[in-house]
């Protein structure tokens, strides 16, 4: 990545909210009063950023780092925003603590206020039952979803109450960006507008709860490379109630004529009715995003692939892509749940640079220190991990500790919460 | 971490509010407004020769209060409450001219800056 792409979002994200604060900075106010406002803008302008980050285009990803890294950045803004906006009543109750603990609490009440403060208190509760959700891993994705999308309620609150003391400039553009940015994702990336109308050709079962699809164009296809992931919304067809929301897939095969293939392994409620999908199914899909596997080709690779984390190998191998000495560690659970396999060591058998290591782990996480190669034989590889993010976090520390550098282990997450 | 990070902030939020209205309950009202001289009238023309930000005087509900040195302080933005310096602004006080009156603490506040009775 380069360094004005790098620079892009912490640049981004410490310009916008310095400069409302700048604009800001009230004169002649005591120290706490003065932090107090200080923190509301700051939080302002890092929600403000937040917002932004979660438009899914693919040029602006690509400006950006990446889907992924963008969203990385959408949550560490989101959280220091509400550790800001926390910080913000909070230094502003202290200003009258010197004088009266009555006064102190009294700034903080709600009971004798009026809109203009209940205001500012419903947007800091909503942002805080909106965290709550984002960090319940366990709830289903739909309602997650839709929960998360609640903070956007959160942050218009938040901007109310600006307007309602009174501080309608800056903040009626500010209020009118928002607005636009939300309207822009709502109809862009839920209602699908950003996304190409495709249909689903075929249905290939490859392992035990893990199908591949072959979607065919309706319209000018997309470009994806391998390595990149699409976001998948499936319609409703003959025999098949889709679910209708986009959930993000690895692409395993690009064909000539526009057809792409991913990869689908039941792992939640919408990818289990999945396993059901007939040809003949509309779909819309939005990408292609992600730049893992891209960049130049190294002296020599090693592959860990989890499970269905094995799709992006197997589109680079299917692609011919792979021109020096390769090593894919396969780990999977059973094999009868091994996607690909089969096809792996065929290709495995006929490609002279790769070669194939599968091991069948169970249900635990395998020996690390076992399998991976040691710190000789690693040499000068670099290291492409996909798979859970346990065994992704499992694989980076003992990488480091057979000598590899960081800059030379690329692994991308492909979680969206 | 940003989950420990989210927990741990929001916990200590709490526990700051929940001090703070401890201190309210608990702690001698020390330093409370105790309002200004009663006996010193202000009449309509002097109170209209303190129309400045820099000197500030403003009537609101028969007494008069200088508020220069709180007007920095004021949430909303200069150009609200400036109008009203050297005015008889009750109206402006209760309504905030939207039909809302001001809170109990602008109430106790307010006290701390007067200066004397409205003649008009």
């Amino acid at each position: 990545m380069s360094l004005i792409r790098w620079l892009s979002l912490p640049l981004l994200a410490m310009v916008v909210p310095a400069g409302f604060a700048v604009w800001a900075f009230p004169q002649g106010l005591s120290l706490a009063r003065t932090a107090g406002i200080v923190a509301g803008w700051l939080g302002c302008g890092l929600l403000l950023v937040s917002l932004l980050l979660m438009v899914r285009e693919v040029e602006v990803a690509r400006w950006l780092g990446g889907l992924e890294r963008m969203y990385r950045w959408h949550h560490r803004t989101g959280v220091v925003a509400y550790l800001a906006l926390l910080a913000h009543p909070l230094l502003l109750a202290a200003d009258g603590f010197a004088e009266s603990p009555a006064l102190a609490w009294q700034a903080l009440a709600p009971v004798d206020e009026s809109w203009p403060v209940w205001s500012g208190w419903l947007a800091l509760i909503l942002l805080m039952a909106g965290l709550t959700i984002t960090f319940m891993r366990r709830l289903p994705y739909r309602a997650w979803r839709w929960l998360h999308a609640g903070l956007g309620v959160a942050v218009l609150f938040g901007l109310l109450h600006l307007v309602l003391l009174g501080i309608d400039e800056p903040v009626l553009p500010i209020l009118a960006a928002a607005m636009l940015i939300l309207a822009w994702r709502a109809m862009r990336d839920e209602l699908g507008l950003a996304a190409r109308p495709y249909i689903v050709e075929s249905v290939r079962r490859v392992a035990a709860g893990t199908i591949e699809i072959s979607l065919r164009p309706l319209a000018t296809s997309l470009t994806a490379m391998p390595g990149q992931f699409v976001l998948v919304a499936f319609l409703t067809g003959a025999n098949y109630r889709g679910c209708g929301e986009f959930h993000p897939f690895s692409v395993s095969s690009i064909d000539r004529n526009g057809v792409l293939r991913i990869g689908v392994k039941a792992l939640g409620d919408c990818t289990r009715r999945m396993q059901s999908i007939q040809p003949g199914v509309p779909a819309r899909v939005q990408g292609a995003f992600g730049s893992f596997l891209a960049g130049p080709p190294p002296a020599s690779q090693l592959w860990v692939a989890g499970g269905i984390g094995v799709t992006p190998f197997i589109a680079l191998l299917r692609a011919g892509g792979i021109t020096s000495p390769t090593l894919l560690l396969y780990l999977y659970k059973t094999e009868a749940e091994a996607a690909f396999l089969a096809e792996l060591r065929a290709l495995a058998a006929e490609t002279p640079f790769l070669t194939l290591q599968t091991v069948e782990t169970g249900e635990l996480l395998p020996d690390l220190e076992r399998l991976l190669p040691d710190a000789h034989c690693l040499g000068c590889r670099d290291c492409y991990l996909c798979g859970p993010p346990e065994l992704t976090a499992a694989l980076k520390p003992a990488l480091r500790k057979r000598g590899i550098a960081a800059r030379r282990i690329h692994f991308e997450n492909f979680d969206f919460r | 971490m940003m989950r420990n990070v989210y927990i741990a902030a929001t916990a200590m939020f709490w526990a700051i509010v929940l001090a703070f209205w401890l201190s309210s309950a608990w702690m001698p009202q020390a330093g409370q407004p105790t309002g200004g001289p009663a006996d010193r009238i202000i009449s309509t023309t002097e109170l209209a020769r303190h129309a400045s930000p820099a000197s500030c005087w403003m009537a609101i509900r028969g007494d008069v209060y200088d508020l220069a040195t709180y007007l920095p302080n004021h949430p909303s933005r200069p150009d609200i409450i400036e109008p009203w310096c050297g005015k008889d602004a009750t109206w402006a006080y209760d309504t905030k001219t939207k039909g809302r009156p001001h809170s109990r603490t602008a109430d106790e506040l307010l006290a701390k800056y007067r200066i004397g009775k409205f003649s008009p």
